[in-house]
């Protein structure tokens, strides 16, 4: 399956160079994931990356620097070291969850108007990664909105479309506050998003409006 | 280099490595803001893991410098992430790094094409552009240090980091 909308160039190398903040930046992954096409872009920045560093004026570390490091991998066991960040709580939503998400807390569905929920996604060690699931019912319009900030929409299942087009499993929408929309999900069946919010900024975009008291911004 | 780091545990090969690596990588996050003590920090956590995952380096992804910028850029945003937190063991061998399947040839054949092209692309771009391109791998901080350098305000370095990345894309199109 071929994906039809993806992230734009910009968000790409924002990904790859790892200045991409952290709830973008687990939407734009699950995107890659499944985009032979976006994970050969994504390739071709980080070898830029590779390139910058090559070239990049060196820095003398200290005098005692390598025999530092060659103790401790004197010291090390030859395994990997445990990850020492809990595993958060996880709700069961009823539906597979990528594996980017693998590390994140899941909060329960949570109904929030007429045919749609949400489930708060949390991410270790970054509370404002306004990072959730969203899963509307078939056929549900949603009111016509503008953005007040980017917004990152990975489709998991279902489908939604609205004056730029469709979005089908795989598309991924990145909507700038210019855009101005109203989608509608297809009336084949429900659809679950995967959407992160960029920024503390008004949430008013995709479901924003609705989520913005919820999340007390 | 680092194939013999793997297969032999190659202290002489990882020495070498050291040497040419980690004073760049120093460097990298010195120009992302990061104090002088922290920069050396990870830059000895990145060559730690360069040693612990050398045997999960996979040639049909990635060229060497690739691959260490990778390691490199991951641990610096993990440091972020975790500042406020007690230091954690940040160690990430995750089992996606491990080749699924044998190494094809044609894939390591595909991977050195990619290097080289963008390395060809970066050399045919004019040299300013080609500057403000790498500079941007090293964040906002390198960016505002080139408008007070230039003297121009940081929106205009910003676009110039679009106008540039956007030829380099015409450039890497064309030599496909
Ligand atoms: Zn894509």
């Amino acid at each position: 399956m071929m994906a039809n909308h993806h992230p734009s160039n910009e968000t790409l190398r924002r990904f790859s160079d790892g200045t991409l903040k952290s709830g973008p930046r687990i939407v734009v992954a699950v995107h890659v994931g499944g985009c032979p096409h976006c994970a050969e872009r994504v390739a071709e920045f980080e070898a830029i990356g590779g390139a910058a560093l090559d070239e990049v004026a060196p820095v003398d570390m200290s005098d005692t620097a390598y025999e530092h490091l060659m103790a401790r991998v004197d010291a090390w066991d030859g395994k990997a070291d445990a990850d020492t960040i809990a595993v958060p709580r996880r709700a069961e939503l009823g539906i597979r969850l990528p594996e980017a998400l693998d590390g994140c807390g899941v909060g329960p569905w949570r109904w929030i108007g007429p045919g749609v929920r949400w489930s708060k996604l949390e991410v270790p060690g970054d509370p404002q990664a306004n990072l959730m699931l969203l899963k509307v019912a078939a056929g549900r319009k949603l009111p016509e909105h503008t953005h007040s900030g980017r917004e990152y929409t990975q489709v998991l299942s279902g489908s939604f479309a609205d004056e730029r087009g469709r979005y089908r499993p795989g598309d991924m929408d990145e909507a700038d506050s210019d855009v101005q929309h109203q989608p509608i999900v297809d009336a084949t069946g429900e659809c679950v998003c995967l959407a992160a919010l960029e920024g503390h900024m008004r949430l008013r975009g995709f479901f924003g409006r609705m989520i913005q008291p919820l999340l007390g911004g | 280099m680092l194939v013999e780091v793997a297969a032999a545990q190659d202290r002489t090969a990882f020495a070498a490595l050291f040497a040419f690596y980690a004073p760049r990588v120093k460097a990298f996050m010195l120009r992302f803001g990061m104090t002088a003590p922290v920069a050396e920090d990870l830059a000895q956590e990145t060559m730690l893991l360069v040693w612990k995952k050398a045997a999960y380096f996979d040639p049909s992804k990635a060229g060497v410098s690739t691959w260490i910028f990778t390691i490199a850029r991951n641990l610096r945003v993990d440091r972020l992430r975790r500042e406020s937190r007690p230091l954690a063991a940040v160690d990430i061998l995750d089992p996606s790094d491990e080749p699924e399947a044998p190494v094809s040839g044609e894939a390591v054949v595909l991977t050195i094409e990619r290097e080289e092209r963008v390395r060809r692309a970066l050399a045919l771009l004019p040299s300013d552009q080609a500057t403000v391109v790498k500079l941007s791998f090293f964040g906002e901080k390198a960016q505002s240090e080139i408008a007070s350098e230039l003297g121009i305000p940081l929106g205009t370095v910003k676009s110039r980091v679009r106008l540039a990345f956007g030829r380099l894309r015409e450039i890497l199109d064309d030599l496909k």
